[in-house]
């Protein structure tokens, strides 16, 4: 392992600060431009009275130029302010932050589930590459990896919502229970949590038992590996501790897609199984034309992949083991 | 070669947890309870219990038996409120739960008749300009303050100055209010008032809002709102749930439930399943195909009620020139014969599978002797000959063979419908009624938009861009009065959805609302009704049932009332059920 | 021109000359010939479904006895909301998806293509900017993105093919673009440009050439995905109301309660159906990538 020098570091945040700041320019110019009437899409939800638009109007500018208008943008973003819900009249930041927390937690399970698996049966896929097994294996991973999430998420409701009530089928947790110790909380939310995290995890698995086999089978085959079975190691040392972790490099990169593929996969199993996190926010904005929210929820989503591509790239940099000091 | 015991592990344990959950899972949650497992659910068990046990033998009729209790009804719903400020929401999942908070000085009864709420007693003069009320002595707010009538001429005041939400248009007449004494207010207006309304205003704290200008309560969240009402806000979490808790200060009887949780589900579908599981305790509203697959469920009661409310068609009638409506509609033979031709049996069996019955005046049937039955000769409904006839003798027919009937200069009769997306019997039956316009040469471009989209688009006074859409409308008080007063001249820029303006309709509409004898007003409402359903700027497609639901095993005592056990005008329901089979 | 060497162990010249090479090797691939299958009967029902059995997939029941009901001798795959049946819905269904995803995919390959060779050929400010506006792209979370535009744009079939093919072209590019970099600094390429060749004939005629098969595999992965993203649009409620696919199929099943209620025929057709057409094209993509990307041959 390698600790990445500081002016690595550095570049790479500048990096992650121009994206940002480029993503932001985008979710302004989206809002802005492709509605008619932007005062109609921030300011209106029928019953809001004159004054109020105003007020709106000018928080944002709503009349200015456009140019105008964007520094007015960044400013509020700079302090905080997103908006008002249209729904909910509330300010947008507020909700986001109680959501955010609850999506976190599913796309954390799920992301364990699917590497540990997604390596593990990618692996076992590699080492016997060419027999029934590994295609077998890649037959499977590719069939989960054509599942719409959301439709598997419909079946789980259907089987174990009507035919075998293992599990629950809605929420993050039981409403109005009270918890007499934390481990009764942290239950009950488990619970709640097992089958949108199966149905995330589902889809995604494929594709990651897909990445680890074949970037694995590309090392399998590279000259350093015929010099170390040469040299008489088994092959099980062979492949867990010499190809693997090269062939987690490739993995590692291949991160972006997977985290574009499960924010995807969040948005529609928290909209089946009404779990309440970032996923079901947008997916009822949507529904409402709660452009404001819609707006943050957008930006916020992209936000998340910008930050796990930074951390993908420095765990790049430290696992990659031709990198040398200085 | 070795095999990972990795996979196998795994595997193992996955179905342990399987299982265990499944079991745990099993245990049917004590009535009202928390979650099953937890040792709150025993601790609750066991409260409740003792709380039985003291409960004095009923004497009465049931629902005034059991005393105050220690459990928690579930309901569940489908949206949330909006906000909790009564007086610039437009929820009817906030108005429900407003209700519960606040009083108004009269309220309904499980009969729907006028039952005393923060008004003991009351008496209108021999004139009929004023009604003197009588509050309760040792009414309290929830922060201990004395309700006065200070804060009920407050209140009237404040509304009708500021012109406030949904409730000003019951004090077109309202003159003004005298206090008395603490315990006495007399209302006072200008003509007298065929409806009261004291049923329909709840009673604000004057020493709370009286702090705020106008510009001030309408960006007002009140998040901790202070009534007088038999439950408080304990807890609002967005997206989530919102729990009331007994006002055990309450001039009335303590409400039965400790607590109420409104759990909000994200699809209706959800919302069964969990009444099936016994994770909640009743549904406010179901649609009819969920519904058909509660009915029978075990321990289950599905409920079918007749509602105040419909859905109905809308046209852009408005003169306006400013209005971006498709002007062919300002012609009533297009609308009529558009009404004509749509069969509203039909959309009752496939859009609303049967859950309720086909519609016509303005009035909903669920008002009963209000309701007008049409002459048979004046019905323009299921009737598409009848539609082609009035069409050809206007001169619209189809001049260039495709299939679209054109007006004599040449404009095609196309019009834009919209409707909301998430309403699923909206949509169904834009569809149908599409379909019937297109037999009778009359082409429809559906487009589905939000809820909130949609509103925003139909009550645009300045240039409204639509020609027809597909709404609905529940009325707010147990009276025609509301649903006639919606298409008035003086409603533009406020209920009136599709810019009709009859001078003629006003007139009669003034002079019902001011007639307090039954019969004369009786025929003055069925002349409104005649007249408007001739005109046909609505096509009021159906009159739906309440379809709701509740678990029998863990409360009992739901009155069935026309209306809906809850989200009606009545909350006996709330305060009266009790735990238990 | 002769043909031309193209990486170790591959052989490659103009598409066309090795098209029924590579189909004999599609074919003799066991994956790659299930996905063949496949596509042929999504095909044949789609297409001559509605000519075999002329039923009206827009028929609605008569009465609320008609609504949801299971499979039987007059619905063989039941009903839906509005007593439609199920089975008609499914086949008119399978063409509105096929149309959605082969046009948007269309799209996709056009826009990823141009850009993707401008971005690899052109040296200095311009590729590097294009460059960056791709990987910009990448970084994008799909599914928000076309979430977004269609909320923004519209629910007309024409907008969701627009905003599926407008947010799909940044992997083709991204492709396009490491190939055209490779071959950029090929000797033959470096002779037939001191030899006087134009940029553009340089592109069009040496570079594209050597693009278009790794494109073509890519572009049936493409397409998988686009079936994919117009179904769940749909499904969230941003497809088009008029046009009935699988999508909206689900849309409406899960809306009115049919996962509730038990009513599986409503739910499982239009999912298979989604299922195997994605599959089908994934088989034949991932066999393609196979058999066309010659550091892949060898496995």
């Amino acid at each position: 392992m390698r600790i990445p020098r500081p002016g690595y570091l550095a570049r790479k945040l500048a990096g992650v600060a121009a994206t940002l700041f480029a993503v932001i320019t985008f979710n302004f110019l989206l809002f802005r431009i492709l509605p008619g009437d932007p005062i109609r899409l921030l300011a209106r939800a029928g019953n809001l009275s004159p004054e109020a638009i105003d007020r709106l109007r000018q928080a944002f500018g709503l009349d200015q130029s456009l140019p105008v208008q964007y520094v007015l943008y960044l400013r509020n973003l700079a302090t905080g302010e997103l908006g008002t819900s249209l729904t909910y009249r509330r300010p947008v930041v507020q909700i986001l932050a109680e959501r955010m927390e609850n999506t976190l937690i599913l796309l954390a399970a799920a992301t364990v589930i699917v590497v540990v698996l997604g390596v593990l049966f990618g692996v076992i896929a590699a080492a016997r590459r060419g027999t029934r097994l590994d295609s077998g294996t890649v037959l499977t991973s590719l069939i989960f990896w054509s599942l719409p999430t959301f439709w598997v998420g419909l079946i789980f409701v259907f089987l174990l919502g009507v035919y075998f009530p293992a599990f629950p089928i809605s929420g993050m947790t039981t409403p109005g229970a009270t918890y007499a110790t934390p481990f009764d909380a942290f239950w009950d939310v488990g619970r709640h949590l097992v089958l949108p995290t199966l149905t995330l995890a589902l889809v995604d698995v494929g594709q990651f038992i897909l990445i680890t086999r074949s970037s694995l089978v590309d090392v399998l085959t590279e000259d350093y590996m015929l010099t170390a079975k040469a040299k008489g190691l088994s092959r099980r040392r062979v492949i867990w501790r010499h190809g693997v972790p090269n062939a987690m490099l490739p993995i590692v990169t291949a991160t972006a897609l997977y985290v574009s593929l499960i924010v995807g996969g969040t948005i529609q199993v928290e909209t089946v199984f009404s779990y309440p996190g970032m996923g079901r926010l947008m997916y009822d904005a949507v529904l409402r034309r709660d452009y404001p929210v819609l707006e943050a929820s957008f930006l916020l989503f992209a936000i998340v992949v910008i930050f796990a591509n930074f951390a993908s790239d420095l765990l790049y940099r430290v696992l990659d083991p031709r990198v040398r000091n200085a | 070669m070795t095999r990972t015991m990795g996979p196998r592990i795994a595997a193992i344990a996955a179905a342990a947890v399987f299982v265990a959950a499944a079991c745990s899972s099993s245990a049917t949650p004590a009535p009202g309870s928390a979650a099953p497992g937890s040792p709150a659910a025993s601790a609750a068990a066991s409260a409740l219990a003792s709380a039985l046990a003291s409960a004095p033998a009923a004497s009465g009729p049931a629902a005034s038996a059991a005393g105050p209790s220690q459990a928690t009804l579930r309901v569940g719903w489908g949206s949330e409120p909006d906000t909790m400020n009564p007086l610039t929401t437009y929820s009817t999942e906030a108005t429900e739960v407003l209700q519960l908070i606040y009083d108004k000085l009269i309220g309904y009864s499980t009969d729907l008749e006028p039952q005393p709420e923060l008004a003991a007693a009351w008496e209108t003069a021999p004139d009929g300009l004023s009604t003197t009320y009588h509050l309760r002595p040792g009414a309290t707010w929830q922060d201990g303050q004395p309700v006065t009538s200070e804060d009920v001429a407050y209140t009237f005041k404040t509304i009708k100055d500021d012109s406030l939400g949904a409730y000003a248009q019951w004090l077109g007449d309202y003159v003004g209010a005298d206090t008395p004494d603490p315990q006495t207010v007399v209302l006072k207006y200008a003509k007298p008032q065929a409806f009261d309304p004291a049923l329909a205003i709840p009673i604000l704290p004057k020493h709370i809002w009286s702090t705020m200008d106008a510009k001030a309560i309408q960006t007002f969240t009140n998040d901790q709102p202070v009534g007088s009402g038999p439950f408080k806000l304990a807890e609002w979490k967005q997206g989530e749930t919102v729990t009331l808790e007994r006002n055990d200060a309450f001039w009335g009887k303590p409400a039965v439930p400790a607590r109420i949780i409104y759990i909000l589900y994200g699809s209706e579908d959800v919302a069964a399943q969990a009444l099936k599981n016994g994770d909640v305790d009743v549904l406010t509203e179901v649609p009819p195909t969920v519904w058909d697959g509660i009915v029978g469920a075990t321990n289950v009661k599905a409920v079918q009620l007749p509602s105040f409310s419909f859905h109905h068609i809308g046209f852009n009638v408005s003169e306006d020139p400013g209005s971006k409506g498709n002007p062919l509609l300002k012609d009533p033979v297009i609308r009529q014969a558009l009404s004509a031709a749509v069969d509203r049996n039909q959309l009752v069996q496939i859009a609303l599978a049967g859950k309720g019955t086909p519609g016509s005046t303005l009035v909903p049937a669920g008002l009963g002797e209000w309701h007008l039955d049409v002459p048979t000769d004046k019905l323009l409904d299921a009737n598409p000959e009848k539609a082609k006839q009035l069409l050809d003798a206007a001169g619209y027919t189809d001049r260039n063979g495709d299939g679209v009937r054109e007006s004599a200069d040449g404009k095609p009769l196309e019009f834009r419908l919209i409707a909301i997306e998430s309403t699923g019997v909206d949509v169904r039956a834009a569809q149908l009624f599409r379909d019937a316009a297109a037999a009778v040469g009359i082409k429809l471009d559906l487009a589905t938009l939000d809820e909130n989209t949609l509103g925003s688009t139909v009550y645009n006074t300045t240039d409204p861009d639509w020609d027809i859409f597909v709404w609905g409308w529940d009325s707010a008080v147990h009276d025609p009065d509301y649903m006639l007063g919606v298409p008035l001249c003086s409603q533009i820029g406020g209920n009136n959805d599709v810019f009709y303006c009859d001078e003629t309709y006003d007139a009669l509409y003034a002079q019902q609302a001011t007639t307090l004898d039954p019969v004369a007003r009786k025929a003055l409402v069925d002349q409104m009704q005649q007249m408007f359903y001739d005109a046909a700027p609505y096509i009021v497609m159906w009159y739906q049932d309440k379809l709701q639901a509740y678990r029998t095993d863990t409360w009992t005592g739901w009155q069935d009332v026309p209306g809906g056990i809850v989200f009606n005008f009545t909350r006996d329901n709330y305060l009266n059920v009790t735990p238990g089979t | 021109m002769t043909a031309v060497t193209f990486g170790a162990g591959g052989r490659l010249g103009r598409v066309g000359a090795s098209f029924r090479a590579n189909w004999s090797l599609l074919w003799a691939d066991r994956l790659g010939r299930a996905g063949l299958l496949l596509l042929a009967i999504v095909f044949f029902a789609a297409l001559l479904g509605p000519i075999l059995l002329p039923f009206d997939p827009t028929a609605v029941g008569h009465s609320a006895a008609d609504l949801l009901q299971p499979p039987s001798a007059t619905a063989w795959l039941g009903t839906d909301e509005m007593g439609r049946q199920v089975i008609w819905e499914t086949i008119a269904g399978a063409r509105t998806s096929l149309v959605v995803g082969l046009v948007a995919t269309a799209i996709s390959m056009v826009v990823g293509t141009f850009i993707g060779l401008t971005a690899g050929y052109s040296r200095g400010t311009m590729g590097e900017g294009l460059m960056r506006v791709t990987d910009f792209f990448l970084v994008i979370p799909t599914l928000p993105l076309t979430i977004v535009l269609a909320a923004l744009l519209g629910q007309s079939l024409g907008i969701i093919i627009l905003v599926i093919g407008l947010t799909s072209w940044p992997a083709t590019a991204r492709i396009v673009r490491s190939q055209v970099l490779s071959l950029r600094e090929r000797q033959f390429i470096v002779r037939i440009q001191s030899l006087g060749a134009t940029d553009l004939r340089t592109v069009g005629i040496h570079i594209l050439p050597n693009v278009l098969p790794l494109v073509f595999a890519n572009t049936v992965l493409v397409i998988a995905g686009s079936i994919l993203a117009e179904a769940t649009l749909a499904f969230l409620g941003l497809g088009d109301p008029a046009n009935v696919s699988w999508g909206t199929m689900l849309h409406f099943a899960f809306q009115s309660g049919a996962a509730g209620r038990g009513a599986w025929w409503y739910i499982i057709p239009p999912g298979l159906g989604i299922v195997v057409t994605v599959l089908a094209f994934t088989l034949v993509g991932h066999s393609l990538d196979r058999i066309l990307n010659p550091r892949l041959r060898n496995r």
